[in-house]
């Protein structure tokens, strides 16, 4: 590929930005900063804000109040079509009159390029996306692999500064979702362009992101990087998200956990008062009955489903919230045994009541 | 500048109503006034008064629209069904030439054929009107009912066949309750289509078929403008209820509007 | 087994060639009967061809009639004329009417309502109405007389009965904007917003998603119902025979008053004409299906 001028990414900051719908919030007070060449995704359920907080990026839906900078620029008024950004949105929305090239022409011919101009980076662009033979295919003819292909090439073309992904590829299937976030990523380092990616789907989010800005009811309620998350959930809510199933109420003194029943105690640098611990199930692990310690719970196994790589069991604690723990397929389970579950310390977070 | 060239736009759709309607209910109405020096609603009382036949018009134009909706969707419907849920060899060819009857001129088709309704004694009489307007009503019928066909999921009717139900109820109660708002269309145009013809009706019914829009004709000839445009009142009374309960399956359909083309 | 059930279960074990046939006989039969037979006949009776007469002979006498009559040609000139500038009229008239529909906000219905109720309208009714309105006795001449513009009925241009076809001009944009109108506004409400959406993020002005977007995916549908409006305007008989004057006068006109006419032997030139506007008309569609198709074929 001859054409080595890579565009490279500016700094999105977002501040205050809100919006609301009718009576519904979509957007809160959100604020973000993303530095230039960063790749984020923007996280959370359906109907959290994030493809409206998108919009509002891109100049498609005005905010109520707040401020979209870019590159240190104020966006509020700067129309859609004079943003420094492109967007490649849920379903790929090609332009059914026109064929794979005048697709991805379509930016460079409203920027008035001469042909040769346009040729040229148009057939560049259809290398990067790997779709080099389909140059005059009719856009009807295309898979959705495809298909997104060519929306993606259609907004890189233009080479902006900004990029956004609405759930891009939330309508493939499993393995060709895979390849294409593998692209995104490929290309993102490529061009260095700033990206922001939507999606409700966290491991998709951990797989092709640098960091997360998690999403919940129109609030921003985490922004670190993807480990973090896994490891130190900011808060209950992320905690949830991010698949921490095991949660037990306690109160933090001294620098240590301690659960309701007295049973748990964990060490903690959280400030004292009540707080909620959290625990991945694969932090768990079942020792037999009798063992000392002081990082475990006593319970009964109520519950063993096989899922495929592990065993989830379910122990019902004798007092206090019940336990997901994940084990080993070949551990020898019995229903109703009593069980001592065994938490790995590294594996815990305790987070103050006081935190969402 | 937009709102503008939009008020242009509806005058001018609304400004050749406003002399037919104060027509129909005028006696004298001399140039150059502006208004009608006599109003009077004589118009409107012929139109009720036996020795006009308009009421026997009327009859007649409902019995053949009515006739001819139904022939069109019951004819048009299997062929609906070919055309949009099978892949054949020759659907194409098929689509257009049902489409063709649509496009060319029906005048000039129904020349050829005049004398051989004569020959078979159906010339002058309610049935050949009724078959001659099949000609524009059943291609139509059959290209939308084509288009609802090949948007129905197929999987409907095998569903209820596992459920137990026999071809002819999976008829009544799947296919038919499924595609009802395409049929309703595809009847209402061709009421409207067969409501609206003109030539046809007079080839074929040799001037002894009187429908509404055959009386329309002679009286808009007639001095009597008056009277023409209180009929005329009439003669849209029934499309424009219709197209008013049809209008929500309307806007949504953009092939239905195909068949309006022909009115 | 009732008969209807009968009939059912022996069309599903048909197998699949025959069950689409039966399918389609009873639709292509009407066709065929009526249309191709149609077709055929004309062609067969301009030629001189009498079916049920003896005595009859071919030649292509009614052809070289219609190649020298002057009546002929000037009314091909207007039958022509009157087709193309109402297609055109109407179409760009529809697609700015859907274009300006479409950004109005509640009382889009009211508007739409409009158009569509237009399209029930009979052309028969039309036609009276414009007559009413555009005649040198109309309301527009009365209002030019009141603003002091014309001082008679015959100092107020003839719109109607006139050599140009002003007034079957009228009343066919009349009724067939308000068709092209819906068929536009239809398109536009398939996702069309999205697109555009698109565009914008693309950095498409204004204008240009107009022109690059909205009227090329516009062009279809239109192209479409214009081919309908076009082929309806030139082979209606009540409309020009109301609107217009006897002479010249459109080819349908003239076509059904010599078919009409007395003097069994003025029959072959009328089929001729009739075969001429089915001629006329299969060719301007075809030709345009054509030209559209390579323009959407366009490269960059």
């Amino acid at each position: 590929m001859s054409d080595s001028r890579a565009s490279s990414g500016v700094d999105v900051a977002l501040s205050g930005l809100s919006r609301r719908f009718d009576d519904t919030v979509a957007v809160a007070d959100l604020s973000l900063r993303l530095p230039a060449g960063s790749f984020t995704a923007l996280l959370g359920p359906s109907g959290c804000g994030k493809s409206t907080t998108l919009a509002m990026i891109a100049g498609l839906i005005t905010p109520d109040g707040g401020e979209i900078t870019i590159d240190g620029m104020p966006m509020s008024n700067v129309a859609a079509e004079h943003r420094p950004v492109g967007m490649v949105f849920q379903r790929p929305l090609l332009f059914p009159h026109l064929n794979v090239e005048q697709n991805i022409a379509f930016g460079l011919r409203m920027r008035r390029l001469r042909k040769g101009e346009i040729r040229r980076r148009v057939a560049s662009m259809l290398e990067r996306v790997q779709l080099g033979g389909l140059a005059s295919r009719r856009v009807g003819e295309l898979s959705g692999g495809q298909e997104q292909r060519v929306a993606l090439a259609r907004a890189l073309v233009l080479e902006p500064p900004v990029l956004l992904l609405d759930e891009p590829f939330s309508q493939l299937d499993a393995s060709l979702r895979h390849e294409m976030r593998s692209l995104v990523r490929r290309l993102h380092d490529d061009l260095k362009v700033t990206t922001v990616f939507v999606t409700h789907d966290q491991s998709e989010a951990v797989e092709v992101a640098d960091s997360i800005a998690l999403m919940l009811a129109g609030h921003l309620v985490g922004f670190d990087t993807p480990t973090a998350f896994f490891t130190r959930p900011p808060s209950l809510t992320a905690a949830r998200f991010f698949g921490f199933a095991n949660e037990v109420a306690g109160v933090v003194s001294a620098g240590c956990f301690v659960s309701h029943d007295g049973c748990i105690e964990i060490p903690s640098d959280a400030a004292d008062g009540a707080a909620t611990l959290v625990v991945r199930p694969e932090s768990l692990w079942l020792l037999p009955v009798r063992t000392r310690t002081s990082v475990a719970a006593v319970g009964t196994i109520v519950n063993a489903r096989f899922a495929g790589s592990h065993l989830e069991i379910t122990v019902q604690r004798d007092s206090g919230e019940g336990l997901t723990v994940h084990a080993a397929i070949d551990q020898a389970v019995q229903l109703g045994a009593a069980v001592v579950v065994g938490f790995r310390p590294g594996g815990c977070t305790v987070i103050p009541a006081c935190s969402p | 500048m937009r709102r503008g060239v939009l008020l242009a736009l509806i005058t001018g759709l609304l400004l050749p109503w406003i002399p037919l309607l104060i027509w129909a209910v005028s006696r004298q109405w001399r140039y150059p006034a502006l208004l009608p020096q006599q109003y009077s609603g004589r118009g409107l009382r012929l139109l009720a008064d036996p020795h006009t036949q308009i009421l026997h018009g009327l009859l007649t134009s409902t019995v053949i629209a009515v006739t001819v909706a139904g022939l069109a969707c019951l004819i048009g419907f299997p062929a609906g069904r070919a055309i949009g849920l099978y892949r054949f060899r020759g659907r194409r060819i098929v689509q257009f030439f049902l489409l063709a009857p649509v496009i060319v001129p029906g005048l000039a088709v129904t020349l050829g054929i005049q004398v051989f309704f004569i020959r078979y004694g159906l010339s002058d009489r309610i049935t050949g009107v009724i078959l001659v307007q099949l000609m524009p009503t059943v291609p139509y019928a059959a290209t939308m009912l084509g288009g609802a066909f090949a948007n129905y999921d197929i999987e409907y009717e095998r569903q209820a066949r596992m459920l137990g139900a026999g071809p002819v109820r999976v008829l009544l109660t799947v296919t038919i309750p499924l595609l009802r708002p395409a049929i309703a269309l595809a009847a209402l145009f061709a009421f409207l289509i067969s409501w609206s013809e003109y030539v046809l009706t007079l080839l074929v019914g040799g001037g002894q078929v009187q429908t509404l829009p055959l009386l329309l004709f002679s009286a808009i000839g007639s001095p009597d403008t008056n009277a023409a445009a209180a009929l005329a009142l009439l003669v849209i009374g029934p499309p424009l209820l219709l197209v008013g309960l049809a209008a929500r399956t309307l806007s949504n359909r953009s092939s239905a509007t195909i068949g309006l083309a022909r009115l | 087994m009732s008969a209807p059930q009968a009939i059912v279960a022996m069309t599903r074990r048909l197998p699949r060639w025959t069950r689409i046939l039966l399918l389609l006989s009873p639709a292509l039969l009407v066709v065929g009967v009526f249309f191709v037979a149609g077709v055929v006949q004309g062609v067969a009776q301009s030629f001189g061809y009498q079916p049920f007469l003896p005595g009859y002979q071919l030649s292509f006498d009614a052809y070289r009639q219609l190649w020298t009559d002057p009546a002929v040609r000037a009314s091909l000139l207007l039958t022509a004329r009157v087709a193309v500038v109402s297609t055109f009229s109407a179409a760009s008239l529809g697609v700015t009417a859907a274009l300006l529909i479409r950004r109005l906000g509640r009382s889009r219905g009211l508007a739409s309502g409009l158009l569509q109720a237009n399209l029930a309208v009979p052309h028969l009714v039309g036609a009276l109405a414009i007559l009413l309105l555009l005649s040198q006795g109309g309301l527009l001449a009365r209002l030019t007389h009141a603003a002091g513009l014309t001082a008679g009925p015959a100092s107020f241009p003839a719109l109607t009965a006139d050599r140009f076809g002003w007034g079957i001009i009228a009343e066919y944009v009349w009724k067939e904007t308000p068709f092209l109108g819906v068929i536009a506004l239809a398109a536009l409400s398939r996702g069309i917003d999205d697109l555009e959406k698109v565009a914008r993020t693309l950095g498409a002005s204004r204008w240009q998603q107009l022109r690059h977007l909205t009227l090329p995916l516009l062009a279809a549908p239109v192209a479409a119902g214009s081919i309908l409006v076009f082929a309806f305007a030139a082979g209606s008989y009540e409309v020009p025979y109301l609107l217009g004057r006897p002479y010249p006068a459109t080819l349908p006109v003239v076509a059904f008053q010599g078919y009409r006419n007395t003097d069994l032997t003025a029959r072959p030139e009328a089929m001729a004409v009739a075969v001429l506007i089915t001629v006329l008309t299969a060719t301007i569609v075809t030709a345009y299906l054509t030209l559209v198709t390579r323009l959407s074929r366009r490269t960059i």
